[in-house]
C-alpha cells in the first residue's frame, strides 16, 4: 500500500493546512508519516527526497518508490486522494 | 638571543664554586657576535617569558649552570640550555611556565630531510629553496599555533586526530578569500608597505598586471584560495573594440601569468579561481560599469554582455590549447556558473559545448550550479553562498563584495564511530562534542586574527586592514568559519556495517549525520553571532593523516575500514560526504546521490567524474551537465581526465602510462586532479596515491559510438 510523507517546519505558514490533510488521510487509514525539518530525522529524510521547501508531500509505493509529489505547495485533499487512487 | 655556547679549551676544568661571570664560556648570539656566559640571562628569560618568581628563577639558573660545568661537555647549544632550564621547571611541577618558556624549532635531521626531499603535504608546493623556506617557517608557526594561539584542549584534539586544524603553518593569516576586480579598478593598486602607488588602470593589460600583483599580495595574507568574481564581466568595459586576436592574447596573458607565478615567486602557485558567467548575473545587470581610469563609463554592466562573452570564450580557447607542452593549466581554475538565466541567454549551447570540449580535452572546467532565483556567488573554491539583502546592496558597489573564510577545521568522522561502539546516542553525542571543539578552535583563531588586525596598516596584516572605502579590506563581520568532515562513508560503515552506496539505509544514516551537523551548526551561529558553515574539506592530506592516526589508535578495527593499500601504507578515508571512490555507479547516479548532501553543505560541495583516458564528446558532456542542473541538487561537478607528461621530449599524452607514448622514455610523470586542482602525481602523498588506484573511471558508462565517445547520463 502507498504511504504519504509530509514535510513541514514549525515556522512555515502553510504547514498547518498540510498537516491537517495528513491527519484526515490517516483517519481514512492511509499510512502517513510527518517529518519536521527542524529535527535530525526530518531534515535527513527531506534531504533524501530533495525537499527544499515546505510543506511538501511525497507519495511512495510499497517499495518506497516515489509515485507523486507536491513541493512547497499544499494540494487539496481531493488531489491527494486522486493520486492515491490512481496509484492503486 | 643566545644560540651557541662554547667553552674555552683552557678553562674546561672549571670548578663548581666559580662565579658565573668567571666561567670561560662564549655565547654565540643571533646578532652574530660572541658574548660571555652569564647566568643572569637565564634568570632574565624566565622572568620575561614566564610568571615564576625571581628566587626560583635564580635557583634554576644556578642549577643549570652547575649541570653545564660538571658535565664537561665541549660545546653546548642555546636550545640545550633552554631544555635544561625546562627540565628544572618540570622537576618543580611548573608545567605552564615550561610551556611558556619552550623553544620552537626543528631537529637538524628534519631540516636536512626537508632541504633534500620534497614536501608532500601540499602538492601545490614545489621543491626548492623558497619552498623550503616556506616549509621551515610553517613548521615553526605550526608549533607556535598549537602552543600559543590555541588552547591545550584544542591543540590536543588536533594532535590526537579528532579534528584537523588546517594551515596551522599559516596561523597568522585567514584561510581563503574572494574578491571583486572592481576594487582595483576603482582604487588602483595602492597597497600598504608598497613603494609605489598605481592609479586605476587605463588599459586592459595594466588591469591584468594589477590583478596579478594584488593576487600575489593576497596570497601573502591568506593561507588558501584567492577567488575572483565575474572576471569576464568586470574586464568587459576595458575590452570594447578589441580585436579577437588581441583579446585572445590578453586571455593567454592572464592564464600564463597566474599559472607561472610559482616560478616568479619561487614557491607556491597562487590557488586562483576565476568565476565566469555567460549571462550578466541579475544582481549586476543595472550596476554602473567602471571602465578605464576607474571612471564610470555611463553604461550598466548589462550593456557589456558581448565583450564579457567574447572574453570568456577566449579564455577557454587558451585552456583548450594547454601550456607550451600541451598540458592542462593547473591554475587558474575556471568556474562557470550554470543558472536559469544561462539557459535563457543567446549562444549558451555553443558556449556550453565549448567549455565541455575543454572539460573533455583538458579537464579544466568546473561547472557550478546556481539553481532557482536566488543569487549565489562562489567566491573561492570552497566558499559559496547565497546573497542576502546586504550582499545585494553591496552588489550595487561591487568593490565591497569581498569575503573570506577565516579558518577551516575538519572532523575525523570515522573516529567518532569507533568511539561510539555501535551506540547511536553515543555517536551523536560525540559528534556534538567534536563540533564544539571545532567551534572553540574558531573562536580562538578569531581572537588571534583580530589582535593582528587591530594594529592596523602598521601591523602584520596591513593589507587586510587597509581602508579605501570606509571598511577594512577584510570585512570580519562577513567572515565564514568552515567546519569540514572527512570519512562520512567510513563512519557509516563502522556504525552500520555497510558503506553508503551499499544500501538505502546506510545512505540515509549518512544523511542523518550531516543533518545533525547542519542543525547544530545553525544553532551555534545564533549562539555566537558568527557564520559557521559546513564544508566539503579538500582534505588533500587530512584524509591520509586521519587514516594513519586511526590505524594507530583504533586498530584492529580501523584496519578493515581504511581504504587504500595497507601493505604500502597508501591509506586514506573517503573524502567528506563522497561515496566510495571505487564503487561502480552510473556517474549521473553518483552525481545525484552525492548531490543530496549539497543543500546541507554551504561551502563548495563538488562531485568528481573520473574519466581516465577517455575523451567523451562535448555533446555528451553538455547533456550530462544539463541533466545535472535539471535533475539533481548537485552544486558543482568536474570531469577529470588523466595525462602522462614526458620529461624527456616534453610531450603530453592521454592516460597514465609508465613510459612516453611518443619517445618511449621512462622519465614520465602523471597528471590528474588531486582534489580541487590538477597536479603531477610525483608530488602526491601516499594516501592520495592509494585513492588514485581505487578511483572508478566510469569505464562501463563510456561508450564508443559513431559520432564519438559518449559519457552516458542515464
Amino acid at each position: 500500500m502507498e504511504q504519504i510523507k509530509i514535510f513541514f517546519k514549525a515556522k512555515c505558514p502553510k504547514c498547518p493546512a498540510a498537516k491537517e490533510i495528513g491527519m484526515e488521510l490517516k483517519r481514512e487509514g492511509v499510512p502517513v508519516f510527518h517529518y519536521d525539518l527542524d529535527t535530525i530525522d526530518g531534515l535527513a529524510e527531506a534531504s533524501f527526497y530533495s525537499i527544499l521547501s515546505t510543506p511538501s508531500f511525497i507519495i511512495e509505493d510499497e517499495e518506497e518508490k516515489e509515485v507523486a509529489s507536491w513541493r512547497g505547495v499544499v494540494p487539496t485533499l481531493q488531489e491527494v486522494r486522486q493520486r492515491l487512487f490512481r496509484s492503486n | 638571543m643566545a644560540s651557541v655556547i662554547e667553552m674555552k679549551e683552557e678553562r674546561k676544568d672549571l670548578k663548581e664554586e666559580f662565579e658565573t661571570t668567571d666561567m670561560a664560556l662564549f655565547v654565540r648570539t643571533s646578532e652574530e657576535s660572541m658574548n660571555d656566559w652569564n647566568r643572569q640571562r637565564i634568570v632574565d628569560a624566565l622572568i620575561r617569558e614566564t610568571y615564576i618568581d625571581v628566587d626560583t628563577a635564580k635557583e634554576i639558573a644556578r642549577e643549570v649552570e652547575d649541570l653545564i660545568v660538571t658535565s664537561k661537555i665541549k660545546m653546548i647549544t642555546a636550545p640545550l640550555v633552554r631544555e635544561l632550564v625546562d627540565t628544572k621547571l618540570v622537576e618543580r611541577g611548573l608545567e605552564q611556565a615550561r610551556k611558556m618558556h619552550t623553544r620552537l624549532g626543528m631537529p637538524l635531521y628534519d631540516v636536512d630531510q626537508l632541504i633534500l626531499h620534497p614536501n608532500k603535504e601540499n602538492a601545490n608546493v614545489p621543491h626548492g629553496p623558497e619552498a623550503t623556506n616556506l616549509t621551515l617557517a610553517e613548521r615553526i608557526k605550526k608549533e607556535y599555533a598549537l602552543l600559543s594561539v590555541f588552547s591545550q584542549e584544542t591543540a590536543d584534539a588536533h594532535m590526537r586526530g579528532d579534528i584537523h586544524l588546517h594551515d596551522l603553518g599559516f596561523v597568522d593569516r585567514p584561510y581563503c578569500s574572494g574578491q571583486s576586480l572592481e576594487y582595483i579598478k576603482r582604487f588602483g593598486l595602492s597597497l600598504p608597505n608598497s613603494i609605489a602607488m598605481a592609479k586605476p588602470a587605463k588599459h586592459p593589460e595594466v588591469l591584468l598586471a594589477h590583478m596579478v600583483k594584488f593576487a600575489a599580495g593576497l596570497q601573502s595574507n591568506f593561507a588558501g584560495a584567492i577567488g575572483w568574481d565575474a572576471v569576464n564581466l568586470f574586464f568587459a568595459p576595458y575590452l570594447t573594440g578589441m580585436s579577437d586576436r588581441d583579446l585572445e592574447q590578453l586571455a593567454q596573458m592572464m592564464i600564463f601569468e597566474f599559472s607561472q607565478q610559482a616560478v616568479a615567486r619561487g614557491g607556491q602557485a597562487i590557488f586562483t579561481d576565476l568565476n565566469l558567467y555567460w549571462e550578466i548575473p541579475k544582481h549586476f545587470e543595472n550596476v554602473p560599469a567602471i571602465g578605464p581610469g576607474g571612471e564610470k563609463t555611463g553604461k550598466n554592466y548589462s550593456d557589456y554582455m558581448k565583450e564579457s562573452q567574447r572574453f570568456a570564450w577566449a579564455l577557454f580557447n587558451v585552456f583548450m590549447e594547454g601550456d607550451g607542452s600541451g598540458r592542462p593549466f593547473f591554475f587558474p581554475k575556471p568556474l562557470v556558473h550554470i543558472t536559469e538565466k544561462f539557459f535563457q541567454t543567446p549562444g549558451h549551447m555553443d558556449f556550453l559545448h565549448h567549455i565541455c570540449e575543454v572539460a573533455s580535452e583538458k579537464g579544466n572546467t568546473y561547472f557550478i550550479f546556481d539553481r532557482g532565483e536566488t543569487a549565489k556567488i562562489s567566491e573561492c573554491c570552497r566558499l559559496s553562498f547565497k546573497l542576502d539583502q546586504t550582499d545585494l546592496e553591496d552588489a550595487k558597489e561591487p568593490w565591497k563584495m569581498r569575503y573570506c573564510a577565516l579558518q577551516n577545521v575538519t572532523l575525523n568522522l570515522p573516529r567518532i564511530a569507533y568511539l561510539a561502539k555501535g551506540d547511536d546516542t553515543r555517536l551523536f553525542s560525540k559528534l556534538t562534542e567534536f563540533i564544539e571543539i571545532a567551534v572553540k578552535a574558531h573562536l580562538e583563531k578569531k581572537v588571534f586574527i583580530e589582535k593582528l588586525l587591530s594594529i592596523g596598516e602598521r601591523g602584520p596584516l596591513a593589507l587586510l586592514a587597509m581602508n579605501r572605502d570606509g571598511s577594512p579590506y577584510l570585512r570580519m563581520h562577513r567572515a565564514s568559519f568552515l567546519i569540514g568532515m572527512v570519512g562520512l562513508n567510513e563512519l557509516v560503515q563502522v556504525h552500520t556495517g555497510q558503506e553508503m552506496h551499499q544500501s538505502r539505509q546506510a545512505f540515509k544514516f549518512g544523511l542523518k549525520v550531516i543533518a545533525h551537523m547542519k542543525l547544530l551548526v545553525d544553532k551555534l551561529c545564533e549562539r555566537y553571532g558568527m557564520h559557521f558553515v559546513l564544508e566539503q574539506t579538500p582534505a588533500e592530506s587530512t584524509a591520509y593523516r586521519f587514516a594513519k592516526l586511526d590505524l594507530k589508535f583504533h586498530s584492529p578495527r580501523s584496519g578493515h575500514i581504511v581504504k587504500g593499500d595497507l601493505s604500502k601504507g597508501e591509506v586514506y578515508y573517503t573524502n567528506s560526504t563522497y561515496l566510495n571512490n571505487s564503487a561502480v555507479l552510473n556517474p549521473i547516479e553518483r552525481v545525484r546521490q552525492e548531490g543530496l548532501f549539497h543543500p546541507l553543505i554551504e561551502a563548495g560541495a563538488l562531485t568528481h567524474i573520473w574519466l581516465g583516458e577517455a575523451k567523451p564528446s562535448r555533446e555528451s558532456l553538455a547533456n550530462f551537465v544539463i541533466k545535472t542542473f535539471r535533475q539533481t541538487q548537485n552544486d558543482q561537478i568536474a570531469f577529470s581526465p588523466e595525462f602522462t607528461t614526458c620529461n624527456a621530449c616534453n610531450r603530453t599524452s592521454r592516460g597514465l602510462r609508465s613510459s612516453c607514448s611518443y619517445c618511449g622514455s621512462a622519465e614520465v610523470d602523471g597528471i590528474t586532479r588531486i582534489t580541487g586542482y590538477f597536479t603531477k602525481l610525483s608530488s602526491w602523498n601516499k594516501g592520495k596515491i592509494g585513492e588514485l588506484h581505487n578511483r572508478y573511471r566510469n569505464q562501463a558508462y563510456i561508450e564508443a559510438k559513431e559520432g564519438g565517445t559518449v559519457l552516458k547520463a542515464g
